[in-house]
């Protein structure tokens, strides 16, 4: 109201003492603006903060889950992707160091980090440097690699290693499958105390839960490096390890001592490479260094003591080798990547046909298939190529490949023109390179599903690729904010569906008992009952149990269950429904309807019906939340929607032990916020609607 | 009263026949046979006495077998009501045997090689006993605070409780079982993850006791906790009603203690729908201590539930989904007498 001062005040006084109120007066006073009972309704509904908060939550959720999918083309249910397992959220998979920016010399990455070389010789890691369950920070680079002057570096799964100009091979990470061995105090007081932070406990539970923790693992590093230093190891029981050293000897293939103790002629090394958890170092002399687990790669013992090779590269399951022949490549096994193509897309020939005489001069491998370069500049590919793969693009007349680099399933390509391309999966957009990159390039690096530009003064002229994810990854390598949205549009769908049979039965039953009363009620009313003793949660498992015996498609599966649900919560809407019918069935309006002739079921339904929408309404709004809910239970306890479609309940699936909860905390965190969330909401939604409607509580008030 | 409590006794016997045979219908529609996979067992142990033995006579002895089985079991027909009448034991079988669950027989389980009955036994105890000791836990808890947010309504805390409440009942359980092991597990290290008592350790008495206590402690935590967000409103909800009554405000003015009004008045008539809540929450619990059993790793009935679905142990599942639908009858019928003694109408009107 405004605020009148005090003279016009007296004035009002004067004049209402001796001449009769105003009409301006009496109209604010007496004539109210009339509304609707929904107006007021809304009315209501908007002078309560919370809830309006809580319904743009909500609004907000239906919007992401139901129109998010359609920005994710490439998203599929059953992705998996061994490289990014457990992937804590990050963005900064691609967020070179600026320090790096301006001088870089080489750059590899093979899992969920990248390491970078700087022409200086100093090392920078970034990306999610967390690894596992390990407890090891990878992105802490012991103080003797940053102090030496590193002249190679490469990545692998979850450990780095790096060969100094000196000749001095580091290496930090995990070592637990044998990926190096150190004498270094730094590295060795890093994995003794991220061995402390996980527990025996928890490395028991992991394994129960099929992650792959490796238990006696830890000794057997410590162990290994026993044989080289004996000044470190010292303190551990020895008899133990020798007993460790005998059963876990046969899938590790030690790091050479020369290696560890001494040093590797620099100038000589043609390559280092970093596989999953191996390594190899290529002399120029042919002599090749391999060491790491070899239940990784099923063919290592074909390399160890290998002479002559020109080339290697490791794809997911093969270490993939080419010799000074150069006819074809080198796996120690026969028929393994002998078919070879001229592109991605077109069809494959026997190798010696296809060669024609030419020689192979380098391959580069991704986790599935290889490319390799002919000695009269053509490519060649070989191996399994998924149908996404985006093809070569096509060279121009004249143009040759100059460099080529290849990422988990990509390769980036210099050309003598100039021009940077990229082809092959394409899942995590690494197949998008910007246009600006044309003609400034000088080198490429790629690795896992980055590439990056770098110009002749070796500054970063462009990156493209898998930036991170934002709320991490789960246990098969899927982005979780991506399967949460999918999950999110299953959850609500299944919800609403369910919650839209049950509120059908039940407005049918309830309308039907309450209108005609006498026997209908009464056996409407038992069978509701018996329904309503069923007790919930057992009999809808029983029910989705015996459902995944039957020989019927997921979706129908789904629909099924949306049934189910439905079927098991109508009774307290037809109850809540017949109450009101009978209190409306006698009323005037209905009176005068019967009066005119209208037919009973009219009545119930076209009379009665229109009157108690607003109560049902509120009840359809919990009964989603509550709709929901069960659904995840189910789905959580591994009944209702399964892997791989994703919901929010089976998506918390894997939660079910402390490690997980405790290391991967990303895996159960968003997704319960978003279930936790959503159905807060609707609950405050659904509530304040039943406070509004309701013409008692303002008396309450 | 009697005949009150009669009918509704006959009522729920009713149901209960209606429910097991929806419920033996259902099981009927899984291909679990047990007399084909009895019948297929003792052809093994057979085996060295048959090497002889052509296939056809294998066959042939084997369809002996198994008709044999079908008739002790009493499966031997298409007759989906004679198999239910047998089965619940009211019709002999094919030799004049009566052996259905009226009998004690409630069949066997191929997965744990025992009866049902003593498979069920320990778990049932232990279901019990966390669902009897949440209940204590939680009504300890939510009828003070919701009576004390009832009196003081509309005031701050008041309306903190409200939202606090919402959102106890809006989170899923397995979301506040998953957040509490965090907490009290994986942060502050208070309480085990999960398990019944200390592995290896084989204590007696106190220490036995104080043992399951404390494994047993997070899972009544988290128990508690779920329940109190819906008691606590509904307690509230209640006794707003009763404050508001007619008596109330005579005895506020003839000058009876605020006290006395509230514990004494008030109390009581809120104390009606109360009771109905207080027996259909132990109920639902029951139902819904099977997530938190799974989840805590407790030997419990729903863990053995799950674990027979899982391992398609059906005749296990039969019984504890019985048991479950029992309890809430049984339950049903005990809100009603209640009803029946503290409401003097609704005795009346039956």
């Amino acid at each position: 109201m405004k605020k009148k001062n005090f003279f016009s005040r007296m004035c009002g006084w004067v004049r209402r003492a001796f001449f009769g109120g105003s009409r301006e007066l009496a109209n604010s006073v007496d004539v109210e603006e009339v509304v609707t009972p929904i107006q007021q309704i809304i009315r209501n509904f908007m002078e309560r903060k919370l809830a309006v908060g809580a319904l743009c939550v909500v609004i907000g959720m239906f919007l992401l889950v139901f129109i998010g999918p359609l920005f994710m083309p490439k998203y599929y249910d059953s992705y998996t992707e061994v490289t990014q397992k457990n992937v804590a959220p990050t963005l900064s998979m691609m967020k070179v160091p600026s320090e790096l920016k301006n001088d870089i010399k080489m750059i590899d990455s093979y899992g969920s980090f990248s390491v970078g070389l700087s022409n200086a010789g100093k090392v920078y890691v970034w990306g999610a440097t967390q690894l596992g369950t390990t407890g090891i920070n990878i992105g802490e680079i012991p103080e003797s690699v940053q102090n030496d002057k590193i002249a190679y570096v490469a990545a692998g799964i979850d450990h780095i290693i790096a060969i100094s100009e000196t000749g001095k091979v580091y290496g930090w990470g995990s070592n637990k499958h044998g990926q190096y061995v150190t004498t270094d105090k730094e590295v060795l007081e890093m994995l003794e105390e991220a061995e402390e932070s996980v527990s025996d406990e928890d490395a028991a539970l992991l394994e129960e839960a099929g992650v792959s923790a490796a238990e006696e693992s830890s000794e057997e590093g410590a162990e290994v490096e026993e044989a080289a230093a004996e000044e470190v190891a010292a303190e551990v029981e020895e008899t133990k390890e020798i007993d460790k050293a005998v059963s876990v000897g046969e899938n590790i293939i030690p790091m050479p001592t020369e290696l560890v103790t001494g040093t590797i002629d620099v100038a000589n090394v043609k390559k280092l490479v970093c596989g999953y958890q191996c390594t190899a170092i290529l002399m120029n002399d042919g002599k090749l260094y391999i060491w790491g687990n070899t239940n990784a790669y099923q063919n290592i013992n074909s390399f160890v003591d290998k002479d002559g090779l020109i080339d290697i590269d490791f794809t997911l399951n093969y270490i993939v080798g080419l010799t000074e022949q150069g006819t074809s490549v080198y796996t120690g096994k026969r028929g393994l990547y002998d078919q070879y193509r001229a592109n991605i897309n077109s069809s494959a020939k026997a190798s010696k046909k296809f060669l024609n005489g030419r020689k192979i001069t380098s391959i580069y491998a991704t986790n599935n298939h290889l490319c390799g370069l002919l000695d009269d500049g053509s490519l060649f590919f070989a191996g399994n190529f998924p149908q996404d793969s985006v093809p070569m693009p096509q060279l121009h007349e004249g143009e040759t490949i100059e460099q080529l680099a290849a990422g988990t399933y990509h390769y980036t390509a210099l050309t003598s023109e100039g021009r940077v391309l990229s082809w092959g999966g394409s899942t995590l957009n690494q197949t998008d390179v910007p246009a600006d990159v044309n003609g400034k390039t000088a080198k490429i690096f790629a690795g896992a599903f980055q590439s990056y530009a770098v110009d002749s003064n070796n500054a970063l002229v462009g990156k493209w690729g898998l930036k991170g994810y934002l709320f991490g990854t789960d246990g098969y390598g899927a982005d979780i904010f991506q399967r949460i949205i999918q999950g999110g549009k299953m959850t609500m769908t299944i919800g609403a569906v369910a919650v839209i049979i049950s509120t059908i039965i039940g407005i049918i039953v309830g309308c039907l008992s309450g209108y005609f009363g006498g026997a209908v009620d009464i056996i409407l009313m038992r069978v509701a009952e018996i329904f309503a003793a069923i007790p919930f949660l057992p009999f809808a498992l029983i029910l989705s149990a015996i459902m995944a015996q039957m020989d019927i498609s997921e979706n129908e599966k789904i629909f099924i269950l949306m049934a189910i649900l439905g079927i098991l919560t109508w009774t307290g809407l037809a109850r809540m429904v017949r109450g009101q019918v009978l209190v409306a069935r006698e009323n005037e309006y209905v009176t005068a309807a019967k009066a005119m002739g209208v037919r009973e079921g009219r009545i119930a339904f076209r009379h009665i019906l229109p009157n108690i929408v607003s109560i049902i309404f509120v009840t359809l709004t919990l009964d989603f939340a509550t709709c929901m809910l069960t659904e995840s239970s189910l789905s959580y306890l591994g009944f209702g929607v399964t892997y791989p479609r994703p919901t929010w309940g089976n998506m918390l699936n894997g939660a079910n032990n402390s490690t997980i909860i405790k290391n991967y905390w990303w895996q159960w965190v968003f997704t319960s916020l978003f279930l936790a969330v959503t159905c807060i909401c609707i609950n405050i939604v659904g509530d304040t609607l039943r406070d509004v409607m309701d013409p008692k509580s303002d008396r309450d008030k | 009263m009697g005949k009150y409590i009669l009918k509704r006794i006959g009522y729920m016997l009713a149901v209960l026949v209606v429910l097991s045979f929806i419920l033996f219908l259902i099981y009927n529609l899984v291909p679990n046979n047990r007399a084909y996979t009895d019948a297929k067992a003792e052809m093994t142990t057979m085996k060295t006495r048959l090497r002889n033995a052509s296939e056809a006579e294998k066959e042939k002895m084997f369809e002996d077998l198994y008709v044999e089985y079908q008739r002790k079991y009493g499966t031997d027909t298409k007759n989906m009501v004679v198999k239910y009448l047998r089965w619940i034991g009211f019709m002999p079988n094919y030799y004049g045997e009566y052996s259905g669950l009226i009998q004690g027989d409630f069949g066997y389980s191929y997965e744990l090689k025992d009866d049902v009955i003593n498979v069920v036994k320990q778990p049932m105890k232990n279901t019990v006993f966390i669902n009897i000791f949440a209940t204590i836990l939680a009504l300890g808890i939510t009828i003070p605070l919701g009576i004390v947010c009832a009196v003081k309504k509309g005031s701050k805390g008041d309306q903190v409780m409200q939202v606090v409440t919402i959102i106890g009942y809006s989170l899923p359980s397995f979301v506040t079982a998953i957040l509490f092991v965090w907490i009290f597990c994986s942060l502050l290290g208070i309480f085990p993850p999960s398990g019944m008592k200390t592995p290896g350790s084989n204590y007696t008495g106190w220490k036995w006791f104080t043992d399951r206590m404390y494994y047993m402690a997070l899972p009544l935590i988290t128990m508690t906790f779920c329940s109190l967000g819906s008691m606590t409103r509904y307690v509230r909800a209640s006794m707003i009603d009763a404050l508001s009554l007619d008596c109330i405000r005579t005895a506020r003015a003839k000058g009876v203690t605020e006290k006395a009004v509230i514990y004494s008045h008030a109390w009581r008539n809120a104390l009606i729908p109360i009771v109905t809540l207080v027996v259909g929450w132990f109920l639902g619990i029951f139902g819904g201590s099977l997530m938190f059993e799974n989840i805590f790793g407790i030997n419990g009935m729903g863990k053995l539930m799950i674990q027979s679905l899982r391992t398609q142990d059906f005749d296990v599942v039969v019984l504890l989904q019985l048991f479950y639908v029992a309890i809430s009858l049984i339950g049903n019928l005990i809100i009603d007498i209640v009803y029946g003694l503290v409401d003097p109408r609704v005795r009346v009107s039956a």
